[in-house]
């Protein structure tokens, strides 16, 4: 019997992990999709020599590149992705 | 030598000016003149097109080489520095990145060697490579190269610096997101220190040393000028673009003067400057026992300083 009310008293602490996990998620999905396009317009003002943009003094990006390769990743897939925007943005805000 | 200038030591003399009006043969000659005081004294060619080794009969190269007991020569090797530079930095690259986006970079790492202002980087990296390995020296004579570059040389830092503070404001308001991001998610753990914040952070302390290196009071300009239209236009203009970036002219070589000629009028434009004259040499001035000949019989020129 007690063991019973143990195995209960865990599955229930688990599924409001779950929850709380769930929730927290939610609450910072859009502020990660921000960071992401942050993380992007760094990316190009660093990087942006790679996809024809204009950059800062060349040696800067060379300073910078051997520790940006996160921020590579991303430019590189938005490039990618570029030609659907509104697609992004409603994915962004949950519209299906 | 007394308590006071062993503390500002080395002095930094540059030598600028237009092409062809004296820079290699007025550093040169300063360089020995200093050299016989006797100051320690080390002088650079910071020109991509040494002559040096013409004016001094003799071969130079990235290592120092003595001309006599307190003089040494430094050719400034601009390919050596971009190539040391490019190489350095794939090596981190190998180092941070996946294997197969390193591979991709590769492709594009190999168009930024002949990317535009990686010459002047390069001078910037040997400028501050010089100025680690010969702090104890007395005196380093820079012979700059034309205009152009050496404006761009001496506006590097001041550029760089307006880019790296821009940065790492948009770095430190995407670092203060992550934190909020992590606080909520996986409440408690910090998040890793950002590197490129660091990163950005070093190079600008990196750089405000360098801005305040030629701001200070041991880096004097010395612009070289022939006493014609050209080169006193010229001289006037980079006065201009070297004061907006608050740097000041130090001093003006007049180079090349005929006997009894009149520089009035570039005495007067130039009244905050102390000015030096040079006489022209009609045998021209090659070879170390010249050059010492020379300052012999015109010791009156370098007198000021």
């Amino acid at each position: 019997m007690k063991s019973l009310i143990k195995w209960i008293k865990a599955q229930f602490v688990e599924a409001f992990k779950i929850s709380d996990e769930v929730m927290r998620g939610k609450a910072v999905e859009t502020i990660e999709h921000e960071v992401a396009e942050l993380d992007n317009i760094f990316g190009i003002l660093v990087l942006g020599a790679f996809i024809g943009i204009p950059s800062p003094p060349i040696h800067i990006t060379m300073e910078l590149l051997p520790l940006m390769d996160k921020e590579f990743d991303i430019m590189l897939d938005k490039v990618l992705t570029a030609h659907d925007p509104l697609g992004h943005l409603f994915s962004v805000l949950g519209i299906d | 030598m007394n308590i006071d200038e062993t503390k500002m030591k080395p002095q930094l003399l540059f030598f600028i000016g237009k092409g062809g009006v004296g820079k290699s043969t007025s550093s040169a000659l300063t360089s020995v003149y200093l050299a016989a005081k006797p100051y320690k004294t080390l002088l650079v060619s910071m020109d991509p097109a040494h002559n040096q080794c013409d004016i001094f009969e003799r071969d130079f190269s990235e290592k120092p080489k003595k001309v006599s007991e307190t003089l040494m020569v430094k050719e400034v090797n601009s390919d050596f520095w971009i190539e040391k530079y490019l190489k350095d930095t794939t090596n981190q690259i190998k180092e941070t990145y996946r294997y197969e986006s390193a591979f991709n970079l590769q492709n594009y790492f190999n168009v930024l060697q002949f990317s535009p202002g990686l010459e002047e980087y390069a001078l910037l990296l040997a400028f501050q490579d010089i100025l680690q390995k010969y702090g104890d020296q007395d005196y380093i004579v820079f012979d700059m190269a034309p205009t152009a570059l050496t404006l761009r040389f001496f506006s590097l830092p001041f550029i760089t610096l307006i880019w790296l503070e821009e940065l790492l404001t948009l770095r430190s308001q995407i670092y203060k997101k992550k934190e909020i991001i992590s606080k909520i998610k996986i409440a408690g753990i910090e998040i890793e220190q950002d590197r490129v914040k660091a990163k950005l952070e070093s190079l600008i302390g990196n750089y405000e040393n360098l801005r305040q290196q030629f701001l200070s009071d041991t880096t004097r300009v010395n612009l070289v000028m022939n006493n014609d239209k050209l080169s006193f236009s010229e001289a006037f203009r980079i006065r201009q673009k070297l004061s907006d970036i608050s740097i000041a002219i130090d001093r003006i070589v007049i180079n090349k003067l005929a006997r009894d000629e009149n520089t009035a009028e570039i005495e007067k434009e130039f009244s905050k400057q102390k000015i030096g004259k040079l006489r022209l040499a009609p045998e021209g001035l090659t070879g170390y026992t010249m050059l010492k000949n020379y300052i012999e019989a015109h010791t009156e020129a370098f007198e000021e300083r």
